[in-house]
């Protein structure tokens, strides 16, 4: 019963666009505590899909499945609080195409079918567009057409990618389903020169969705532009589903004996996003965009840890567990703080030590966390990254890795003590009161993240070694 | 040579490259794209593979979606919204049909080079795919009219189209059903953005959307 998992959101995100305003706002929180329930569930007792030739549950799938689930519970309950400080015109379009993208997102861990997947990512971006736009504005407008037509046609991409890869099954003779999972059982014998063209379709394709330079533009202003709960799970989450599609073409590569063509190609990708988050972060004067510019550099990371392979492959996907907690809490409390100063630019805010104390716990534990500093989870995972690099005799690609951290971790510093201790205007007031359920999930993110890093239960280790060993991972 | 029936009907949809790399009014270029998705659908049902009625009849309504139903929406979207009908190139007519043939060439050499088996009989197949591909980025880069850049995105489909229905059998429905989700799905929501677009800055014009930047 797997499909019940996105089909429950599905169902109810459609009714709850004609659910009076304050309706609305409790299904979101109760789809999102239902949601984390069948997949806690679904993780548990991991069953058989009904259409088992297009979903299955993968190792994978399952990890990103709960950080979604865990993520949108915690964020619904945050946008609840957002949604009675503002004042958004059309508040229904906004709950519901929220609860249509978990269903979508869910729809993209659990497909198995190679066609399902890209069908599952594009329907993700059609149900975030609302969500960009909900301002009414024309930045907004412009951030909302960009996205769409950049990742409508990154997403072309992805399927002309798919379409070589059944191409290289027939040049081949192979007679399989069209499935990632048997599909890497028999991908010795399909043709690599379109397994590896197939590939690179596929990189670009999803890669534009995931932020990878230099398709990464639409990303900035989709993040910044939307209301922040949507910010967070656009940053939080949807950049996952879409390294998901590059996980599992990898893993079929893999199988191939192609993982040094498509290791290459993925630390190239990686690296460059990281370098353009390093050049674009130090200049930013706006604080969501700069959010959004280290979410490019965590896609970067973990495009590159995944690239490098073996403990590396271990570190990126924990840095993908991580990022996640962590910059979906920044993007929370980033709301907090455009509710409080009302205004989007680095110059206009400061002194959020005394203004706002319970968003700057949140806000600077979070800038620490996503820095790579300890005691968070990112730490550990760069730290598996560097050391897997140099063990493989990656040496510049870890010098320039390491680099850019160094000038990402500065451009960030300088702007967050800005924000948060520069008192240089003392005349600015601030029009929101910290309520419990605007802090707390953020706290609860960090905590989470923490915890993490001291205790792993056994099952979350297993099933993230389960999910790397097919890339040539673990911690050996 | 005998040119087989695919190739005859793949000769035209060549030609439509060049007619929409040469439009200057958005009612011309919406005509040659619909031209196009009614030649495109009918392809599969030349090339030769086994065909059950279901899948004709899936066809048939591909035709409708690409031929009727997508460019009638997008001229009924103009006409409500639209006054200025050029395409305002970024590139001049003139040379964009220079870029197309320099493209046809090209595609027809590199396809050529590929020898992919299950297409080889038809000698145009490959080519146009991929002269439909470029030329739908071509016109997404250098066309500065949204509804044009919708057009190219339109165009770009109609080539992976082609590819997706001719190269494999396999899965060849469910890659149908994909794209034409996609196509409708994401021409929706592109039109209801540029009726937005026209009513925030009272023109389609892309130049207006430049205030994000970095």
């Amino acid at each position: 019963m797997v499909e019940i998992v996105f089909l429950t959101p599905f169902i109810i995100g459609i009714i709850a666009f004609f659910l009076p305003k304050a309706v609305a706002r409790q299904v979101l929180v109760g789809t999102g505590a239902i949601h984390l329930c069948l997949s806690l569930l679904l993780w548990k007792n991991r069953p058989e899909a009904i259409f088992k030739s297009y979903f299955a549950v993968t190792p994978e799938g399952l990890l990103s499945l709960l950080v979604i689930s865990l993520l949108f519970f915690l964020i619904s309950i945050y946008t609840v609080a957002y949604l009675e400080e503002s004042d958004l015109q059309h508040e229904n379009i906004f709950t519901g195409s929220m609860i249509l993208f978990l269903s979508t997102m869910t729809m993209v861990t659990l497909s198995d079918h190679i066609m399902v997947m890209w069908i599952a990512i594009e329907a993700t971006t059609l149900a975030s567009a609302p969500l960009i736009y909900t301002h009414r504005s024309a930045a907004s407008l412009e951030a909302t057409w960009k996205y769409v037509l950049i990742c409508s046609v990154g997403i072309a991409m992805a399927l002309l990618g798919s379409v070589l890869i059944t191409l290289s099954m027939d040049i081949g003779h192979v007679d399989a389903p069209l499935s990632f999972s048997a599909l890497t059982q028999v991908a010795k014998t399909m043709d690599p020169m379109w397994l590896k063209a197939g590939f690179v379709f596929i990189l670009v394709g999803y890669g534009t969705k995931m932020g990878l330079a230099p398709m990464h533009t639409w990303l900035p202003d989709a993040h910044s532009e939307a209301p922040s709960p949507a910010s967070a799970l656009l940053s939080g989450v949807l950049l996952n589903c879409a390294y998901l599609g590059i996980f599992k073409t990898n893993k079929i590569m893999h199988a191939a004996g192609l993982n040094d063509f498509s290791g290459t190609i993925l630390i190239a990708f990686g690296l460059m996003s990281i370098l353009a988050a390093a050049t674009f972060i130090l200049k930013q004067n706006e604080y969501k965009r700069m959010l959004a510019y280290s979410s490019i550099e965590n896609m970067g990371i973990i495009a590159v840890g995944t690239g490098i392979g073996g403990i590396a492959a271990y570190g990126a996907m924990i840095c993908m567990i991580h990022h996640s907690l962590i910059k979906s809490s920044l993007f929370l409390s980033s709301g907090n703080i455009l509710l409080g100063y009302g205004d989007r630019f680095i110059k206009n805010t400061g002194n959020m030590v005394t203004r706002m104390p319970k968003t700057f716990v949140a806000f600077f534990a979070g800038f620490a966390g996503i820095s790579g500093f300890p005691p968070f989870g990112i730490f550990i995972g760069e730290l598996f990254i560097i050391v897997g690099a140099f063990k493989t005799g990656h040496y510049i690609a870890a010098g320039i890795f390491i680099l850019s951290l160094c000038v990402i971790f500065a451009g960030f510093a300088n702007q967050v003590m800005k924000i948060s201790f520069d008192d240089s205007d003392p005349d600015i007031t601030i029009a929101l009161k910290e309520k419990a359920s605007m802090v707390w999930p953020q706290y609860i993110l960090l905590l989470t993240s923490l915890i993490l890093c001291f205790y792993m239960p056994d099952t979350l280790y297993q099933t993230i070694i389960d999910a790397v060993t097919a890339i040539g991972g673990g911690l050996k | 040579m005998i040119l087989h029936p695919v190739d005859t009907i793949l000769s035209l949809v060549l030609l439509s490259v060049l007619f929409t790399f040469g439009a200057s009014r958005l009612p011309g270029l919406i005509k040659v794209i619909a031209f196009q998705g009614v030649v495109v659908s009918m392809v599969p049902l030349f090339i030769g593979h086994d065909m059950a009625a279901g899948g004709v009849v899936f066809t048939l309504a591909t035709l409708c979606i690409r031929g009727i139903i997508i460019p009638m929406s997008i001229y009924f979207a103009i006409k409500k919204v639209a006054i200025k009908r050029e395409v305002e190139p970024i590139v001049g007519f003139h040379a964009s049909i220079l870029c197309g043939l320099g493209l046809i060439v090209a595609a027809t050499y590199t396809s050529r080079q590929l020898n992919i088996p299950s297409i080889s009989d038809f000698t145009l197949l490959f080519p146009t795919a991929i002269a439909l591909l470029v030329a739908g980025m071509f016109l997404l880069i250098a066309r500065r009219n949204a509804i044009a850049m919708v057009l190219g995105y339109i165009m770009m489909e109609n080539g992976i189209y082609l590819v997706g229905t001719t190269i494999s059998v396999r899965a060849r429905h469910i890659v149908e059903f994909g794209i034409l989700l996609d196509v409708l799905a994401g021409v929706m929501i592109m039109a209801i953005i540029l009726q937005n677009i026209k009513r925030t800055f009272d023109d389609v014009d892309t130049a207006n959307l430049r205030n994000l930047k970095e």
